[in-house]
């Protein structure tokens, strides 16, 4: 397994590279003249060539290349056309917001959607199923952006329990978390459920039962923990797109993440800043991918990566 | 004890403890007011400065030598008196005395100087500030005493003075300036204003506190803090809610509601900026000024404020603002599609023609809404418009281009005068020097104007440059080189007990002698 985890990490060594090269040639190949944008209607054309001159696209294509990976490697990503500062600074303060943001969010959204999930495959048909599901179906097709308006409206100013956005108590963690973990836990629910049925109509499961195991050691020791690998998944898969900054959660409640950050950035057409939250947002995926293999290969032993043939 | 005693005793506690917090006033409302604003400046050093929310924000802490008054005169700030030499190569300013940088060092002469020459980039022209063409025209700045500088110019011109004003010229302490490392800029910035800098929490807010050293008096309020609040509907939310005392920029889809709410008030202010759709003059159609009259009586300028504006701004008299130095009153065109189809027969078009109209989504309020609407109004007298639009990167690079590239008929744009003088508005956008790359976009070209705006940019008589500048208006406005649309109005919001706020044509507010009831 060891040997699998190394192959891993090698193997996401390309796949970082081909991210950097994807980031920078979105930027690039975008039409316009991102001197013109940044520097907007009331420059002079003399700011524009300034502005040109310092982004290097008086360079050819190739040299930009190598200039940006040169930096990249060093770890500098260059400076914020818009305020100046540098990029990665930049990152660094708005990222730790949106780690907490998804972690919350996380924990909402594995309590409510593995616990419902679990009660709906175990009841099924019952109200508690037809419920949880219409619920989840709901919370799958809702916008993020108007169950965000919603809970404002109805926490905020109907009830003046929670402040409707910005960032500073935990009280102001509440309803985003809460609007961005509501929907990843419908997801969660019902991928839960139907990998638990699966599970729990397989043999062994059957066979537990009949030894006259008790329920409760059946569905959470035996069937649970097969029944989570392809959760497991999806919630690998959802961290990342949290990570990736969860954009129009963060805009509609002014949280400083790294989501508003790349809108923000996009606004102002700040092209340093918006090639580093991309590069930033696209590793976090990669190394969670990589992190929810390794998870993976410990949930389910069976899982046969072909490194006993190598070996 | 029983306890109905205890429960006594707590209440007296309690009733100590009030009345001791309360003792210092007899309205104890803290006096901190807290305002969202759409977006987070970008920094604070003048060199940098570049948006409306960046001068807002400097402004309550950073000075500049002449002030901008609400209505467009200009007002003793750090100059207390200011006058052009009698060959008007020079202008001399008398500044204030025994003012205080927050840092405790004196503003002088010498700190005017530096941050002048610091805004020039008189040492290095590549670190000139971007709006260092608002002293294009200045060729050296001399310490004439301590409270005494002559601004020496390289030809006469007469707007220096409302140049001098604009928010982004703010005089910073030249110690704390000379202190920040090199290549870096002011993310705190050291003035003379009524507010001091407290601190900056990126992507949330920036805090101030009450300058108690204030040359002008203390202001009332304790601290301000600006919110950054991208999303409207979240700003009207927060101030429903009582989170923040006042939001810039309300939708107009909300502007009823909060009507109608008796703890918030709704300020309906004007703009310095015009929106407006300019003709591509190298294209044969719009050689004739007949099919450009006929274009601007085609577009019923009332509906488009009315329906999409919920009746906020007013259809554009003249090529700027009422509130602009040297405004003068011509239009508006009469919405009249009858004269419109008569004039485009009369010039040879009885049965229209189609033109690309290129126009910006999401640069300016509603702007996507506006030109689909005027799209329609053109129709009914049989000129057919296709519309094509791009972000606004593209849209810019697309449209402010040599006429050679043009692949527009006609482009949408708005232009702010922050300056809040002719010349800003009337000399960058008409005059035949000021093709693109700069922005006379439309191709403008009339010798008689040119000569009206040399004219007016060298005069210092500002009874004349009036005069100079409505000759001006009157010439631009019977050649319609633009479709003249609407001056833009801004809606903000403020709880009724906050008292005292400006909301200014500049798309700033502020909160110098506000205070809360």
């Amino acid at each position: 397994m060891y040997s699998y985890i190394i192959r891993r990490l090698l193997l996401t060594i390309p796949v970082l590279i081909g991210v950097s090269i994807l980031v920078f040639s979105i930027i690039r190949f975008i039409p316009g003249d991102p001197a013109r944008a940044i520097a907007g209607v009331h420059a002079s054309p003399e700011y524009i060539e300034q502005v040109r001159r310092d982004l290097l696209l008086d360079q050819a294509l190739h040299i930009q290349y190598f200039v940006y990976m040169r930096n990249l490697l060093r770890g500098d990503l260059g400076r914020s056309t818009f305020t100046r500062r540098p990029v990665t600074t930049e990152l660094r303060e708005r990222f730790p917001n949106t780690v907490q943001l998804a972690v919350a969010a996380m924990v909402i959204a594995t309590l409510v959607g593995v616990g419902a999930g679990i009660i709906s495959a175990t009841k099924r048909y019952s109200l508690f199923d037809n419920v949880s599901m219409i619920g989840a179906l709901i919370g799958v097709a809702a916008p993020v952006f108007w169950l965000g308006a919603m809970f404002q409206i109805f926490f905020s100013v109907r009830l003046g329990w929670l402040p409707s956005g910005g960032m500073g108590t935990w009280a102001h963690l509440i309803l985003p978390a809460l609007t961005l973990g509501l929907a990843t836990a419908a997801l969660i629910a019902r991928i839960t459920r139907s990998s638990m049925l699966e599970v729990l109509s397989q043999e062994y499961i059957t066979t537990a039962r009949s030894k006259g195991l008790n329920e409760r050691v059946v569905i959470y020791k035996h069937a649970l923990k097969n029944a989570l690998i392809p959760v497991v998944t999806v919630m690998g898969l959802q961290f990342g797109t949290l990570l990736g900054g969860a954009v129009l959660t963060e805009t509609v409640f002014s949280w400083p993440g790294i989501g508003r950050l790349m809108v923000d950035s996009i606004l102002t057409r700040d092209y340093p800043l918006v090639q580093g939250a991309v590069l930033l947002i696209a590793v976090s995926f990669v190394l969670i991918n990589l992190v929810v293999d390794v998870i993976y290969a410990f949930l389910d032993p069976r899982i046969n990566y072909g490194t006993q043939e190598v070996d | 004890m029983s306890g109905m005693r205890i429960k006594m005793i707590v209440i007296a506690m309690i009733l100590v403890l009030a009345s001791l917090l309360f003792a210092q006033g007899a309205f104890a409302v803290s006096q901190d007011m807290v305002i969202a604003i759409g977006a987070e400046p970008e920094n604070l050093d003048p060199l940098k400065m570049m948006s409306a929310p960046a001068a807002t924000i400097a402004e309550h802490m950073v000075e500049t030598l002449i002030y901008l008054d609400v209505d467009g005169t200009l007002q003793p700030a750090l100059a207390v008196s200011w006058e052009p030499a009698e060959d008007d190569m020079s202008w001399l300013i008398n500044l204030r005395e025994g003012v205080r940088f927050h840092d405790g060092t004196p503003f002088n002469a010498e700190a005017v100087k530096y941050n002048l020459d610091r805004f020039m980039g008189v040492e290095d022209p590549a670190k000139a500030a971007i709006f260092s063409f608002l002293l294009g025209e200045v060729s050296s700045v001399e310490v004439v005493d301590e409270y005494t500088i002559q601004v020496h110019l390289k030809k006469p011109f007469a707007p220096i003075a409302s140049h001098l004003s604009h928010s982004f010229i703010g005089m910073h302490s030249p110690a704390s300036l000379e202190a920040l490392p090199e290549g870096e800029f002011a993310q705190a910035p050291v003035g003379t204003g009524p507010f001091k800098f407290v601190s900056w929490d990126r992507g949330e807010q920036i805090t101030m506190r009450r300058n108690e050293d204030y040359w002008d008096g203390a202001p009332k309020l304790d601290t301000v803090t600006f919110k950054f609040v991208p999303e409207a509907g979240s700003r009207v939310i927060m101030l429903e809610t009582g989170e923040v005392h006042a939001i810039m920029a309300v939708p107009p889809t909300d502007i009823v509601r909060l009507d109608e709410d008796p703890d918030i008030d709704i300020v309906r202010q004007t703009s310095v900026r015009l929106i407006y759709i300019g003709f591509n003059l190298e294209r044969e159609i719009f050689q004739d000024v007949r099919v450009r009259r006929a274009i601007n009586h085609a577009v019923n300028k009332d509906v488009l404020i009315e329906a999409i504006f919920q009746g906020v701004g007013e259809p554009s008299s003249a090529p700027i603002v009422p509130v602009i130095f040297g405004y003068h009153t011509v239009g508006p065109y009469e919405y009249d599609p009858e004269k419109a189809r008569a004039l485009l027969a009369e010039a040879g078009y009885p049965d229209g023609f189609e033109i690309e109209l290129f126009h910006p989504t999401g640069r300016y309020p509603q702007d996507a809404t506006v030109t689909e609407a005027v799209q329609a109004m053109l129709q009914e007298v049989g000129i057919t418009a296709r519309l094509t639009t791009y972000d606004w990167g593209t849209y810019l690079a697309t449209v402010i281009v040599p006429p050679e590239q043009a692949e527009h008929d006609m482009y949408m744009l708005g232009w702010g005068t922050v300056t809040l003088d002719a010349d800003y508005g009337l000399y960058a956008l008409f005059h035949s020097s000021q093709w693109p790359p700069r922005n006379n976009v439309s191709y403008y070209a009339n010798a008689e104007v040119d000569a009206l705006l040399d004219e007016a940019r060298i005069t210092p008589d500002r009874g004349v440059r009036e005069q100079l500048y409505a000759q001006a208006i009157e010439l631009i406005w019977n050649d319609a080189p633009w479709l003249f649309l609407y001056n833009e109005g801004q809606v903000n919001a403020v709880r009724s007990n906050v008292k005292g706020l400006i909301h200014h044509p500049l798309e700033n507010i502020l909160a110098w002698d506000a205070w809360i009831e």
